[in-house]
């Protein structure tokens, strides 16, 4: 059986697509499924920094595709994670030197020796863009409660249904539940009856990813951070686990002394 | 089978009537061939009938349909009722029936020859970069979000809420109207006038909304 594609994309930058795809693709992999990412994005590679593998690259994306080498020898182990590999973009070049039809190919062929393949997409709508998104079955949008954020957002996903990318999934990042109680920030609610695709999870603001992604760690390794634990949920819940949403929204007491008594 | 497939244009028949299908990967010029000749050859057998374009597969420009519409109506009086651009987005080129007949517009005849009333149909949300322009009235059955731009001849009715750019009257009808369940809009127009929202008045549930023209000067409406 062939294995999910799934596209994380945005549209504006710096929402937080590359830690989607590290925090979601270890989670997976530490899940015991087998799990390939790739850094679509070409000349601004990210993806193995906060993967903390940037010293142990010899080939990249566009090697495999010139060619240059097999796509075993590009793709990186993790070292913490045995099941997790990472395919990082070329820093030199430019963001043509992949086609879109290179890149179905090279998503086909992974996705039969892997469960998932993960594809974190460059932010625009342009080129890399195209290229990213070719060869994906499903779609992961990512965006802050900004409004310039969502209204990317919602660009990219008329984009993506255009491109006839009908599994499209969204995920809230970085909310700051104080500020949507005080009426500061959108709320979820908000975010999806505008956007009206189904939610995958929510992300809370943490200082925490600022840290794992200097260190080179996602976050999902630390037991006790909450934006790991979101991202555990939206692992699942992209499994195909029913995972209710209710205690995303809570903060505060109450719901620090729900969770300690869930364990 | 091979036969089949070469057929530039396909005539089938289903439930709502006659639907022209163009072969995917035929020219214009070849369509055009073969339809002057099925006409011919069937004579009148489809006269005075109407048909629908489907254009999922195989998408024609404006003039070319406006080319085709000609061609039908001139060879054999068939009347061209509907473009299905996708399967979303229907554009109708006759008001239909049950409709009162519309009030008198001058649209430009150059570019509204062949459809004087159409209204366009989009059955999905407007998301933002889409622009859908209809040359009468435009119908979206979903939200318009922000970034969108609904620009119409006629009318402009959103079932669902309207927060992108709206523009009734486009050619300057100062009688048209926008209607939606809820317009928080980013701009509204019609005709030649332009109106943003007032800043922070966040009103109760409400059953719909219009925008029109009253004493120079575009009022919402709660109704």
């Amino acid at each position: 059986m062939a294995g999910k594609i799934i596209v994380v994309t945005s549209g504006k930058g710096g929402v937080g697509k590359t830690t989607t795809v590290a925090n979601l693709g270890t989670v997976l992999a530490k899940d015991k499924h087998s799990v390939v990412m790739i850094d679509a994005d070409i000349g601004l590679r990210n993806l193995d920094v906060v993967m903390g593998l940037e010293n142990r690259i010899v080939y990249n994306l566009v090697d495999i595709v010139e060619g240059k080498c097999r796509k075993e020898q590009a793709m990186i182990r993790d070292r913490k994670v045995n099941n997790l590999f990472v395919i990082p973009a070329a820093q030199t070049r430019e963001k043509d030197a992949v086609k879109p039809e290179e890149m179905v190919e090279l998503c086909r062929e992974l996705a039969e020796e892997f469960d998932f393949v993960l594809i974190d997409c460059p932010a625009g709508i342009e080129r890399g863009f195209k290229m990213a998104v070719a060869g994906a079955n499903t779609a992961i949008v990512v965006t802050t409660p900004e409004v310039s954020a969502i209204r990317d957002a919602d660009r990219v996903i008329g984009l993506l249904e255009a491109n006839l990318l009908k599994d499209v999934h969204l995920i809230v990042n970085r909310l700051n539940h104080k500020m949507v109680k005080r009426g500061d920030m959108m709320s979820t609610g908000d975010i999806v009856s505008l956007l009206s695709i189904p939610l995958l999870g929510v992300v809370p603001e943490s200082e925490e990813v600022v840290i794992s992604t200097n260190r080179g760690t996602p976050l999902v390794h630390e037991k006790n951070s909450r934006a790991g634990q979101a991202f555990k949920k939206i692992a699942r819940r992209l499994n195909g686990e029913n995972i209710p949403f209710d205690d995303d929204q809570e903060d505060g007491l109450l719901g620090r002394m729900k969770r300690f008594f869930r364990g | 089978m091979e036969q089949e497939k070469a057929i530039p244009l396909q005539i089938k028949a289903n439930r709502d009537g006659l639907m022209l299908v163009p072969h995917p990967l035929a020219s214009f010029q070849s369509i055009m061939e073969d339809v002057d000749n099925r006409l011919k050859s069937t004579r009148d057998f489809f006269s005075c009938s109407e048909m629908t374009l489907d254009l999922r597969g195989h998408p024609l420009a404006s003039d070319e349909i406006a080319a085709l519409y000609r061609l039908l109506l001139e060879k054999a009086k068939v009347q061209l009722m509907e473009v299905m651009l996708t399967e979303d987005v229907t554009f109708y080129l006759q008001p239909t029936k049950v409709l009162p007949p519309p009030k008198p517009r001058q649209p430009d005849p150059e570019t509204y020859a062949f459809a004087e009333d159409a209204a366009v149909v989009v059955r999905t949300t407007c998301r933002s970069g889409v622009r859908i322009e209809s040359p009468g009235d435009c119908v979206v059955l979903g939200d318009v979000n922000p970034g969108a731009e609904i620009l119409a001849v006629g009318d402009v009715i959103v079932f669902g809420n309207l927060r992108g750019i709206a523009h009734a009257g486009a050619l300057g009808d100062r009688s048209a109207k926008i209607w939606a369940l809820s317009i928080e809009p980013s701009q509204i127009r019609i005709a030649d006038l332009v109106a943003v929202p007032g800043k922070g008045d966040r009103r109760a549930v409400k059953r719909y909304e219009i925008a029109e023209i009253q004493k120079n000067r575009i009022e919402v409406i709660t109704m």
